[in-house]
């Protein structure tokens, strides 16, 4: 589903990425821990160009990424959800979700409607459809968001620090809304400090430090069974 | 020194048709100028540079040189150019839009750069392209911010309109001079010429933080 190979990312004279491989299957959720600055989310935004990848190869469902020229075609098919919910403050809920539907896939608004409506319900906010953004709390802002996402109906779901910007008694709503995805076959790619959800729902997770995957397995394996010394003292300081 | 009341009663129903003129420029100006400056604003934010150049040159030009000259040019120096005779209300209109436009331009662009990156980024992650992004999130919400500074330019380009009299244009400022000549009541005309311009300025203002006020509402992240 997602092929990345030798990935390099520099912000002038800084390499954040050090070239970077891996493969992302059909329905596989993948959590990418590290440390900050570890170059983490650089990874998740190269997945959908919102980074220009210095040097190296990604194919998102069998699509070379090439600039902007068909970068507008993979993104409508990778969603992506934001630390900072990133809603559209002048419109409504409801407007939030069709407005892609709409202007990308050329749906009716009939039809958007209804999805929005659908997928509002999926994330436990059928009454806020007339609510601004400013008037939700966090954790509504962020289910609001993912069903935006979700509106695209995109093949892969891509997650940066969804819940560090909530507050701690909002994590878990939108924890379980991505739970919930996940068990119904999406492939996910998730950046998250949430330790607990790598454990209990990622298939597969990566350990990403100073630019490259420096282990990665099942969370058995890397929670339990951690090799490498810089894994060890990253698990050290945060379990 | 005596006063005339009768001669600024008198003097009024002119001095109000000048002022009806006067709106009517400033509006046409700012109006014309808005979309000139959408256009220019959202040119200096083009991602190919010789658009960002160009939409440069023209915002420097015209903010670097006064009001007055641009008008002289528009008026006398165009037309020996081209051997066309200019409608003095067209040179006018032109000149006063060309001008807005470069200041409207400039409050477009810190008003669309005000606008958080998380924005544009959520809208091209969904497919959209740039320019619907810009089109259907960026413009509208940075509109709402804009609307103070824009009310200054509309009072200020009310006041600035005063400038084209000198091409005999017959706004409210030409009105008045018209009217000392026959009547030789400056003391009378002047300060109400002013009167009705503060009038209006005022009643601009206070429309504008009424404006201001509604659209706050939902504005916070």
């Amino acid at each position: 589903m997602i092929d990345i190979k030798n990935l390099h990312k520099s912000f002038g004279k800084i390499d954040v990425l050090k070239g970077i491989d891996v493969f992302i299957a059909e329905k596989e959720v993948v959590v990418i821990i590290g440390p900050s600055g570890s170059g983490k989310s650089t990874l998740l935004r190269c997945i959908n160009y919102l980074e220009e990848p210095t040097d190296g190869e990604i194919i998102v469902d069998g699509i070379p990424l090439s600039g902007e020229a068909n970068i507008n075609k993979v993104r409508e098919e990778v969603g992506m959800v934001f630390q900072r919910f990133n809603l559209f403050g002048h419109m409504t809920v409801l407007e939030n979700i069709v407005l892609a539907p709409m202007k990308v896939r050329k749906l009716s608004r009939k039809d958007a409607v209804a999805t929005a409506k659908e997928l509002l319900d999926k994330v436990g906010l059928s009454d806020k459809a007339e609510a601004y953004p400013s008037q939700l709390s966090g954790g509504q802002q962020q289910r609001v968001a993912i069903a935006r996402a979700l509106a695209m109906k995109p093949k892969i779901m891509l997650f940066d620090e969804p819940t560090s910007a909530l507050d701690p008694e909002m994590v878990n709503e939108v924890l379980e809304v991505m739970n919930t995805l996940a068990k119904e076959g999406m492939t996910m790619v998730v950046v998250t400090h949430e330790m607990g959800f790598a454990r209990e729902v990622g298939d597969r997770v990566l350990f990403v430090d100073e630019g490259k995957i420096v282990e990665q397995g099942p969370p058995k394996a890397i929670f339990e069974e951690a090799k490498e010394e810089r894994l060890k003292s990253f698990l050290s300081k945060i379990l | 020194m005596n006063f005339d009341v009768t001669l600024v009663t008198n003097s009024m129903p002119l001095l109000l048709e000048g002022a009806l003129v006067t709106i009517k420029i400033t509006a046409l100006s700012v109006g014309l100028g808005l979309i000139i400056g959408l256009f220019a604003g959202i040119c200096r934010l083009a991602v190919f540079w010789p658009v960002r150049f160009l939409a440069a040159v023209y915002v420097d030009f015209i903010r670097g040189t006064p009001l007055l000259v641009q008008i002289f040019i528009m008026y006398f120096a165009l037309p020996m150019l081209t051997g066309m005779r200019i409608d003095p209300f067209i040179a006018a209109i032109t000149a006063c839009s060309v001008n807005s436009g470069a200041y409207i331009a400039e409050i477009f662009r810190a008003g669309i750069e005000s606008i958080d990156a998380g924005q544009m980024e959520a809208g091209r992650s969904l497919g959209m392209s740039w320019s619907q992004t810009m089109r259907y999130i960026i413009v509208p919400q940075a509109f709402k911010r804009i609307i103070p500074p824009l009310g200054n330019e509309f009072i200020a380009m009310l006041k600035d309109s005063s400038l084209v009299s000198v091409i005999g244009f017959e706004e409210l400022t030409r009105r008045g001079q018209l009217i000392i000549a026959r009547t030789y009541g400056s003391l009378e005309i002047w300060l109400s010429v002013a009167f009705i311009y503060l009038v209006m300025t005022l009643t601009i203002s206070r429309f504008v933080a009424y404006l201001e006020r509604r659209y706050k509402i939902d504005d916070r992240h």
